[in-house]
């Protein structure tokens, strides 16, 4: 689903989250998320801060991604960095299940 | 309650791999359905909570794709929504919760409280309905963890009693690690496994490491258990000492449920299948076996049970009692069968055919 938000109205707000159909539950059916974090597992605490239970959905309670959930900032696959990677105001952030069967 | 679920009828909360069900019936011969309920995904345990009645919890991760496990809750006949927490353990740990096997409504003077039995074997209390959990600390981290070793079907936690004379009494039990009972609430927890087998152990008597597949209570109301097991049934007496086998008369030692008679002492029935390592029922015959005394005699019930040619087998979850007089006993199979007894497990009634692997059968009163 195409944004509404424009590059420039996100890159002044900061990072927009793209939220999955199973998550948005948790964010009144909201399917895009805009906030201010410096990496994702900032993103992921501030997410939880607005919608509570969502970054259990991500990570489990160690911190761990999910096994078959991906997170892609930029439309770039995030793997083993996950919690630590760098997040730019402007980025969009993609969190989307890996494609079942196989 | 939805309309369409009259008071006083009997539910049959079912959990599948493919959705949960609620069989319904004021009289136990016309069944209806409402669902099926999170389609598509597994629903590993369901039930309609028997104290109020109206409210249903299920056990079922989040959606059909990978976001974790969760609990749901809502009204009987409505869609039950996700809680705003599921049970994870603390922060530091190096766990993770990745199924929620078993969901047990707390003591009858504390409606809000519920207990869940998790993979890799934990228990967790809520007393808010779910929305926020509790890691019993004293279960969950015991000196023995590091030791427990997961058999076939997981490290899962599975059974979780609450005795209804004494809020603070709970047994507990975990496949391939064996039965826990607590007497102080939780604070501190003693293994209850003396004189059960452990057949696939060196030592067939460990203090611990028995592989417990189902705890019921005995309605002697004095703290008797029943137990299936991988390696025999069994019956405890009351309050604590050791299990006494009561495997003889039945046709196997291997089978998964054991459900007990909620008011007739020493009075339970279990559903041996051959043996670990062919997990259907003897001779192709789908059957129910009941004692009355305590596990010293056993008798087969076949009446409207299919077979012979019936190559079919129970899960851990898979039989249920509700409440009425005469007793209801209800048994769903791997392969989506689910039968109904109206009369104490004397004779059944298939009320469903083609569901999906069953994985759970609860049974409670609509109020």
């Amino acid at each position: 689903m195409a944004s509404d938000v424009s590059p420039k109205e996100i890159a002044r707000a900061g990072v927009l989250v793209r939220i999955p159909p199973a998550l948005r539950s948790y964010t009144d059916g909201q399917d895009e998320v805009i906030l201010e974090a410096s990496n994702v597992a900032a993103m992921l605490r501030a997410l939880d801060v607005n919608f509570p239970g969502i970054r259990d959905r991500v990570v489990d309670e160690a911190g761990r991604r999910r096994p078959y959930v991906n997170v892609f900032v930029n439309e770039e696959l995030i793997g083993a960095s996950l919690p630590d990677a760098k997040l730019n105001p402007g980025d969009v952030v993609h969190i989307l299940p890996s494609v079942a069967g196989g | 309650m939805a309309r369409s679920i009259k008071k006083g009828s009997v539910v049959v909360a079912v959990g599948t791999k493919k959705g949960g069900f609620l069989f319904h019936s004021p009289d136990r011969r016309k069944w209806s359905v409402e669902g099926p309920f999170n389609a598509g995904g597994s629903v590993y345990h369901m039930m309609l909570d028997p104290r109020d009645g109206r409210t249903v919890y299920a056990a079922a991760p989040m959606g059909s794709e990978p976001w974790g496990p969760a609990i749901y809750r809502g009204r009987a006949g409505q869609e039950p929504k996700a809680t705003q927490a599921a049970p994870k353990f603390k922060e530091g740990s190096d766990l993770s919760v990745s199924r929620v096997w078993h969901i047990e409504p707390g003591p009858s003077n504390a409606p809000d409280t519920i207990y869940a039995g998790v993979e890799p074997a934990a228990l967790f209390r809520s007393d808010d309905r779910g929305d926020t959990w509790q890691d019993i600390d004293s279960l969950n981290y015991h000196p023995t963890r590091k030791d427990w070793q997961a058999g076939g079907g997981g490290l899962c936690l599975h059974s979780v009693l609450v005795d209804p004379r004494n809020p603070r009494h709970l047994v507990i039990g975990i496949s391939a690690v064996g039965a826990f009972e607590t007497l102080d609430g939780g604070r501190t927890w003693t293994t209850e496994n003396r004189g059960v087998r452990a057949e696939f152990l060196p030592n067939k008597y460990p203090e611990w490491g028995q592989c417990v597949h189902k705890l019921a209570w005995d309605a002697s109301g004095d703290g008797s258990l029943f137990q299936q097991n991988h390696s025999g049934t069994y019956h405890r007496g009351p309050d604590g000492g050791a299990w006494t086998e009561v495997t003889k008369g039945l046709p196997s030692d291997f089978g998964f449920p054991i459900a007990a008679h909620p008011r007739q002492k020493h009075t339970a029935f279990v559903t041996p299948l051959i043996g670990a390592g062919n997990r259907v029922f003897p001779k192709g015959q789908m059957a129910v076996w009941k004692t009355t005394n305590r596990g010293k005699s056993w008798r087969r019930s076949t009446k409207g049970l299919p077979g012979p040619g019936a190559y079919v087998a129970v899960l851990r979850e898979g039989m249920a009692v509700d409440s009425a007089d005469p007793l209801g006993v209800y048994v769903g199979t791997s392969t989506g069968q689910l039968f109904a007894s109206r009369d104490e497990g004397e004779s059944w009634k298939m009320i469903s055919d083609f569901l999906p692997p069953i994985l759970s059968v609860t049974a409670a009163e609509a109020r």
